[in-house]
């Protein structure tokens, strides 16, 4: 299946063990290809944050549905902050003398429940990986989203699934966490979808 | 948050990696700071209206968003 898939596909779908793998999640869902999708400068992340979709709002939304705390400001943030003016040590010392010395920390973890990883192993559909990586796998949700983008293509007449095609078979996916953090996020999905073919009529 | 993105962006580096992962880090200190002081607010005894105004979004936005998660770090209630 993923023969057909352009470079930049592959590396979406390599990508989202990535995404998986820093969420500490055991298996790929329709929520990683979003963040995947989010996470490469191409055209689909320039349409998603055109409809008012970021990457840290997805991954607080994906979080929040699943009982997980808040990601932790880290030292990445306090770098990135840095960069545009933001003493984020300042910030912490200030919030700290009102609010106590854990205050922008977050709550530690519910226990962990059993989502993902209940589907039959299906190895078409498990992604490509860089050599020595430890196998994490895709949930039904999210190999229905590859099949979707498949049938996407075919539907339009392209040979090859590229990554716009792989949100179109997202969007087309309606029950998966991805689905869920996209509506609560009033994500206008027809006119997503429109603006998602249009950009392909364009590319072609 | 999003003026404060955007200032924050166009006063940043031309390189899109950092202007944008300036903004990611920039999203999570706003969100933790939201929840801290929303549960500043409630402890207070603000009524979710009168957050939805402060923070200028509607009571049910404010409401779905932050009254079912745990509470921030309680040691310094007052």
């Amino acid at each position: 299946m993923f023969e057909r898939f352009t470079k930049q596909a592959r590396a979406l779908v390599i990508d989202t063990q990535e995404q998986a793998r820093r969420m500490g999640h055991g298996a790929i869902g329709t929520q990683h290809l979003l963040l995947a999708l989010l996470a490469q400068d191409e055209r689909p992340a320039a349409l998603l944050r055109n409809a008012g979709v970021t990457y840290a709002q997805i991954e607080t939304a994906v979080r929040r549905y699943l009982g997980e705390p808040e990601p932790a400001l880290g030292p990445e943030d306090t770098e990135a902050l840095r960069a545009i003016g933001i003493d984020l040590d300042e910030v912490r010392a200030r919030i700290e003398e009102d609010f106590g010395p854990s205050a922008l920390t977050p709550q530690p973890p519910p226990p962990p429940r059993r989502r993902f990883g209940l589907g039959r192993r299906n190895h078409e559909f498990d992604p490509p990986r860089p050599a020595g990586d430890r196998h994490i796998p895709f949930t039904p949700r999210a190999k229905k989203v590859l099949e979707l983008s498949l049938r996407e293509a075919i539907r339009l007449g392209h040979r090859h699934i590229g990554t716009e095609l792989i949100l179109l078979g997202l969007l087309r996916e309606s029950e998966g966490l991805a689905a869920k953090v996209l509506a609560d996020a009033r994500v206008d999905v027809p006119a997503l979808r429109r603006q998602i073919e249009a950009s392909l009529r364009e590319a072609a | 948050m999003d003026k404060a993105t955007e200032a924050a962006t166009a006063a940043s580096s031309s390189d899109p990696q950092v202007g944008l992962r300036a903004v990611v880090a920039l999203q999570r200190l706003a969100e933790a700071l939201e929840a801290l002081q929303v549960d500043n607010a409630r402890r207070k005894g603000w009524s979710w209206q009168q957050i939805a105004d402060a923070l200028g979004v509607s009571k049910q936005a404010v409401h779905k968003k932050h009254a079912g998660r745990p509470a921030t770090d309680p040691s310094w209630r007052d």
